[in-house]
């Protein structure tokens, strides 16, 4: 196991990645992309979206990884894509425009009044 | 499996139609003490198996609990689903009793 | 009995759900707390407030309270029925006496087993219990109710209903229940992917409910399936499938006949008495061959087997709290030299799996991340079935209304008790621990009662505001219930710095998490259910309003 202070950034970077993937994923549907946006950004900027939430997922594992024996380590993974599933969910509830912190890089179809 | 039942043929036992209460309880006593004495079963005769293949007691144990609960999951869901209750008890009380009896005819062999 | 296979699957989800979920509402909870429990014990045990420490000297600290214990007198009482002749005034032929400790527990734990003279079975053993400062050996109180790993963890697991063991079996079915119920959401649930992230508390209470519950359960659904698989699993081979003790008993003795044969390690005592060597010294040598082995760690567990006779061994077993399974490691001396007799050999596959899936389940790894993750898994398990039974009432509530059916407003009252009456307990027994006496007898007991009382109170009061369910209108149970979390989980909260000077300020200065932990929780509850109060009553006013509105034209 790292000493404790790297062990906390590598986690606090896991469970980020697992959070920035999640979201990545909620918002390659079209669905949500409209909450977050107000409008549709273009269908092929979403449709990255989803091998970008899979990358990021995998990254969170990498992470989570290299703090832990195997056998924690996945379970940390597994119980912070759980997390992080449900922090985007209740974004998605209650203050969805946060969310497009998550992907600055889009803009929405309708007037950016971000 | 979509299609709605016809109404009961007149083989079915009355007591499907007459009492519904009745069938729900059988139906609930198939799911739980069936299931369990199906598990119990499935216990039996995969612990002696496997100890009999050389596994070590409490490894089989282990190994066989395992599969006695997964199994007694799917005996539970069946007996709900299943379309005949005469059905359900046959396999899960008389499998049951079967695989009980494996487990302890092979203890005796082994003995 | 059903036409689709579907439609068999929502009937016992729906029906089975409901029934067992009272059960798993407290297996869930309590569980989540449980996480905790030693956090909990320190809260509630003041003189317990010390920094957890490694095992032990023997020497030093364990060999001077061992021999001082001896079994408690209602335990002598209890044994003598099964004894022919007097009771020795003291119990000398020690059959075992071990010591146990985690990285979370401030104190050591001490077991100890005494053969019986004259008893009428072979072999009956009369057992003792003592709690330990691990830095000079004092013995504390025992007779304080460890409220975590004591009372909360046991409730989780068995509902404190010992009777033949009644309670282990009703949360064990409803643990099965749990997995029928995952299984048959998965069934039923037809955009399981499609709304993995959709919560929509805008729409109508009924929608917004089953959204909430959907969501709890899908994205902690492998959480929710193993420990409800686990949790089986750990108690099946003792408990549930006791095939060793009954149906399959010749292969278990067999077994552990052949077992005692190749490792060496006596199984009785040879009526020879030895001294005994130096014990620190064995367990010195034991974390060495642990380090060699690459596998350093801590003392969790020290046994000392057979104590004075010949046939003594000492066995000294790893801490597991690097990784999941609760690794054992165990090293094994001849007591009265110290020489090697055993290091239990690398498990068998078989073992690794069975002490990974038990081990994930009883967390004995160090990793407060991981802890954290599995409360909120627990109380993800909470909500799923709390927004269950708030989606039954409101799905039936209006046509029972309709018909003059109580049913809904049954399950709602139930359904207040077993959420909000639950979380009120759980407060009750933490504000009875600090306000009660600290020298009154059996306090453990009034602690218990304190905790019931509360839960049936809530009960009543549940029951006394349905009404209105049953006329197709909320209860306001659940509004005045939530203010009394929250004023409850204050007050217990300010308790703590009352009764022990041990405020917020001073324990996160000093960094004294354990009890900052639970103080910032009851301050976290508090507000949550604060926010939670104000927003149905918020909701009762506009209902109210409209309802005013309303009225003038039906005249």
């Amino acid at each position: 196991m790292h000493e404790p202070a790297g062990a906390m950034w590598l986690l606090a970077g896991a469970v980020a990645c697992a959070f920035a993937g999640m979201a990545w994923l909620a918002l390659s549907m079209p669905a949500h992309a409209r909450q977050v946006w107000g409008g549709e950004p273009p269908p092929a900027r979403l449709r990255l979206l989803r091998p970008a939430g899979a990358a990021g997922l995998a990254a969170s594992l990498l992470l989570c990884l290299r703090v832990d024996h195997a056998t924690i380590a996945v379970l940390v993974w597994l119980m912070a894509l759980s997390a992080a599933a449900m922090a985007v969910a209740m974004l998605l509830a209650t203050r969805p425009h946060w969310l497009r912190v998550a992907v600055p890089w889009l803009r929405g179809r309708a007037a950016d009044g971000s | 499996m979509a299609l709605a039942h016809a109404p009961a043929p007149a083989s079915a036992p009355a007591s499907q139609q007459d009492h519904p209460r009745l069938a729900l309880v059988a139906r609930i006593g198939a799911a739980v003490l069936g299931g369990y004495g199906f598990a119990w079963g499935l216990v039996a005769a995969a612990t002696s198996l496997l100890v009999a293949a050389g596994m070590g007691f409490h490894d089989a144990e282990f190994l066989a609990s395992l599969v006695g609960v997964l199994a007694m999951l799917c005996a539970f869901l069946w007996a709900i689903a299943a379309r005949r209750l005469w059905r359900v008890w046959a396999v899960l009380a008389g499998g049951g009793a079967l695989l009980a009896g494996v487990g302890s005819l092979v203890q005796a062999v082994l003995g | 009995m059903f036409t689709t296979f579907r439609q068999a699957m929502a009937w016992l989800h729906t029906w089975f759900g409901l029934v067992l979920g009272f059960v798993l509402m407290a297996a869930f909870f309590f569980g989540a707390l449980s996480v905790f429990d030693r956090e909990f014990d320190r809260w509630a045990i003041p003189a317990t407030r010390i920094e957890p420490q490694p095992m032990p000297s023997y020497e030093r600290v364990l060999r001077p309270a061992f021999e001082r214990m001896q079994p408690t007198r209602a335990a002598v009482d209890a044994m003598r029925g099964q004894v022919d002749g007097p009771m020795p005034a003291r119990f000398d032929t020690v059959a075992y006496w071990s010591a146990y400790t985690t990285h979370r527990d401030p104190v050591v734990a001490l077991f100890a087993g005494y053969e019986v003279p004259n008893a009428r079975h072979a072999g009956e053993q009369i057992y003792a219990e003592a709690t330990v400062d691990p830095r000079d050996g004092r013995v504390l109180p025992d007779d304080r109710l460890k409220v975590g790993s004591g009372f909360f963890y046991p409730m989780h697991y068995g509902l404190t209903l010992d009777w033949k063991n009644l309670g282990i079996w009703i949360v064990g079915f409803s643990a099965l229940v749990m997995l029928a119920a995952l299984a048959s959401g998965v069934v039923m649930h037809r955009r399981l992917f499609r709304e993995f992230f959709t919560f929509r508390p805008g729409k109508a209470r009924l929608r917004s409910a089953l959204d909430l519950h959907n969501l709890t359960g899908v994205v902690a659904l492998p959480f929710h399936f193993f420990f409800a698989l686990t949790g089986l699993l750990i108690f099946a081979a003792t408990y549930y499938f006791p095939l060793g003790h009954t149906q399959l008993h010749e292969l278990h003795d067999r077994a552990a006949a052949i077992e005692a044969q190749q490792t060496g390690l006596p199984h009785q005592r040879a009526g020879v008495a030895a001294g005994l060597a130096d014990v620190d010294a064995m367990v010195a040598q034991a974390r060495q061959r642990w380090e060699d082995k690459g596998k350093a760690g801590d003392v969790g567990f020290l046994v000392l087997m057979h104590v004075g006779d010949a046939n003594g061994y000492v066995s000294v077993y790893r801490a597991g709290t690097d990784r999941i399974a609760l690794v054992g490691d165990g090293i094994h001396f001849k007591a009265s030299s110290g020489e090697l007799i055993r290091e239990d050999p690398p498990a068998t596959a078989v073992a690794r799996m069975a002490e990974f899936l038990t081990g994930l389940h009883l967390q004995h790894f160090r990793h407060w991340l991981l802890r954290w993750l599995y409360v909120l898994g627990g109380l993800a398990g909470a909500v799923c079935i709390a927004t269950g039974f708030v989606f039954f009432v409101e799905k039936r509530k209006r046509q029972h209304a309709a018909r003059g059916s109580q049913g809904a407003r049954v399950v709602d009252a139930l359904a207040v008790a077993s959420v909000t009456g639950m979380a009120l307990a759980t407060l009750g027994i933490l504000v009875a621990n600090r306000l009660l006496p600290e020298d009154l007898a059996a306090r453990g007991d009034w602690e218990q009662r304190a905790f019931w009382t509360t839960w049936v109170l809530a009960l009543l009061h549940a029951a006394w505001r349905s009404a209105p369910v049953a006329l197709g209108l909320p209860n306001p149970a659940w509004r005045e219930q939530a203010w009394a979390i929250s004023a409850l989980a204050i007050a217990a909260a300010v308790l703590n710095w009352a009764t022990t000077g041990d405020h917020l300020l001073r324990t996160l200065a000093s960094g004294y998490w354990p009890v900052a932990g639970v103080d910032l929780a009851l301050l976290a509850v508090s507000a949550i259910a604060g926010l939670v109060a104000h927003r149905l009553r918020l909701r009762s006013r506009v209902r109210a309003a409209q309802a005013h509105a309303a009225e003038p034209r039906h005249a």
